[in-house]
């Protein structure tokens, strides 16, 4: 005989740890240029010249100190994508994602690395795929808070069709 | 194969109650970039390995050191984080040297005690079925351990409040330290009282800050300085984790690190020998306990050690002449603060709070409540 389920405890602890994140020199600026002037800057390498996101404050490979800004385009193409059937969490509001929905990879124009975000289109295989083209959807000025939810999602440019094979 | 390891370059920083205006990687990388150009090293060309330590819910990142690879170096490199006190790192860094696996290694030590809550952070130490839901925390803990250590030695609240006069005016002399200054031993006993018998400015206060160290083989350390500080002997050790298990008046595991690293360094009379000692005051009664458990002293004798002055920075065995964790050190970096404050004497770069010529430094640091895990650290000169 297996031991019935009521003998055996287990006692239910949410580990809750609240925390105030500094977002540092680098993301600050980020922030409040996409917040003060709908920009997206990035950070340029001085020695190898690469254009990342998020901006930091070391280029890994060539450990140097990052100082130049750089703006993107608000449009670039889709690297990778995901179709989401778990109603992954969103940690600011701590609601549920609505599955299904799309994760994208975008590179933005000038970009060397990318930006991640939802993608704002109907989550079927013929609507969405690896080089397509799309543009940064941000909130109305007067409603950005200065976090990367100013960035309310990734949209297809129109006139697109997916290239067949 | 390396036969000695030597420290061969330390930063740290200002530390300072709150850093809002950093990350945890730039403030790593103030300490980083800041060793590497007093050393005139180079991260591709002289670095072969890189050490972390901190702790991934003071950080709120899983495996934290994440957040730390593009500046400690560890991008395409090896990088590995010690998720213990800082004491460590150096032994566990000294290993890899001493293995033939590394020349030359780079440490860093980073937290920000500001970025959440001492109590709730530490309380997760718990066993989440014996001892956390009732809320401990290190400092209820400690108040338990201070208890039992009174009780069983006859130690004074006054001895205990005559370590935080002592080590906050030493941190006067600190140009690192951010908690100072000219308390008498009423003026701490007046503080209010946070668990008795412990009151408030007997405790180490949240902290933000990093500590960054280079450590070199024999042969590496001779290209980079003429006088390295050399690492002559090391150990830790585990007690039990549940606090029933032990008597907290005692030190088995300090005891038994500190032998272990005394032998290696050939160290016969801890109380002739040691010129001067650094260790983790958390908590003020925790000076007088471990100063016990090195050696420094007999069993019960912390608090007459203290009264004859010969801890004092001008004493015969001064300790924390940088004014220990009470001058406001942050949890994990603690160790490698010791470590690094070590080094600073026996190099004889301590500034106003040099306590003369240093040949042999000792350096302590603990993981976990109550002390039960113990790290000792023996620099020397030769
Ligand atoms: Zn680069």
């Amino acid at each position: 005989m297996t031991k019935k389920e009521k003998e055996l405890i287990s006692i239910p602890i949410t580990v809750n740890v609240p925390y105030r994140f500094a977002a540092g020199k680098y993301m600050t600026k980020f922030l409040m240029e996409l917040k003060n002037n709908g920009k997206i800057l990035a950070i340029k390498c001085p020695k190898c010249g690469r254009v990342q996101l998020p901006p930091r404050v070391v280029c890994a490979q060539c450990h140097v100190k990052n100082d130049e800004w750089v703006e993107l385009s608000h449009e670039g193409t889709l690297v990778a994508f995901t179709i989401m059937y778990l109603p992954l969490t969103d940690p600011t509001t701590g609601k549920p994602h609505k599955p299904p929905f799309v994760y994208g990879s975008v590179r933005l124009d000038g970009a060397t690395s990318v930006l991640d975000h939802l993608v704002n289109i109907e989550p079927t295989m013929d609507k969405v795929w690896v080089g397509m083209r799309c543009k940064v959807v941000l909130r109305p000025q007067k409603d950005r808070i200065g976090d990367l939810s100013d960035i309310r999602c990734l949209e297809p440019l129109p006139g697109q069709k997916k290239p067949r094979g | 194969m390396s036969d000695r390891v030597a420290i061969v370059g330390i930063a740290q920083s200002k530390f300072s109650a709150r850093r809002p205006e950093v990350n945890y990687a730039e403030m790593g990388y103030e300490v980083i970039e800041q060793v590497l150009n007093n050393t005139g090293l180079e991260m591709q060309k002289d670095i072969d390995n890189s050490i972390s330590c901190s702790h991934d819910i003071w950080d709120g990142q899983t495996i934290s050191d994440i957040g730390i690879t593009d500046v400690i170096g560890g991008h395409l490199r090896n990088e590995e984080k010690v998720a213990m006190d800082g004491t460590n790192m150096v032994l566990y860094g000294a290993i890899g040297i001493l293995s033939g696996e590394f020349e030359c290694s780079l440490l860093m030590a980073h937290t920000k005690m500001s970025q959440t809550n001492r109590n709730i952070v530490n309380n997760d130490a718990f066993d989440p079925i014996y001892t956390r839901i009732l809320g401990f925390d290190y400092t209820s803990a400690a108040a338990l351990q201070a208890k039992r250590y009174m009780y069983k030695y006859g130690i004074t609240q006054e001895q205990c409040a005559k370590v935080v006069s002592k080590n906050l005016a030493n941190a006067r002399l600190n140009p690192s330290a951010h908690n100072m200054g000219e308390y008498s031993v009423g003026d701490v006993l007046s503080s209010p009282v946070v668990a008795s018998p412990i009151h408030e400015l007997e405790i180490a206060p949240d902290t933000d800050g990093a500590v960054a160290m280079i450590l070199a083989s024999e042969k590496k350390a001779k290209e980079i300085t003429d006088n390295p500080v050399w690492i002559l002997g090391f150990s830790n050790c585990y007690d039990a984790h549940y606090l029933g298990d032990r008597d907290l008046a005692d030190y088995m595991s300090l005891q038994k690190a500190a032998q272990k690293a005394y032998n290696m360094a050939g160290i016969k009379n801890p109380r002739r020998e040691i010129d001067v000692v650094e260790l983790c005051d958390a908590f003020s009664y925790q000076e007088l306990l471990w100063s016990e458990g090195l050696g420094l002293c007999g069993q019960g004798e912390g608090g007459r050690l203290l009264d004859s002055g010969a801890t004092a920075l001008k004493g015969k065995i001064p300790v924390n002449p940088s004014g220990g964790l009470l001058s406001g050190v942050p949890e994990n970096v603690a160790g490698l603060n010791r470590a690094a404050e070590a080094y600073l004497q026996v190099k004889g770069e301590a500034g106003e709070h040099q306590v003369g010529n240093v040949r042999i430094a000792v350096a302590q640091g603990h993981s976990g409540f109550c002390g039960q895990h113990h790290c000792v650290l023996v620099l020397g000169k030769e």
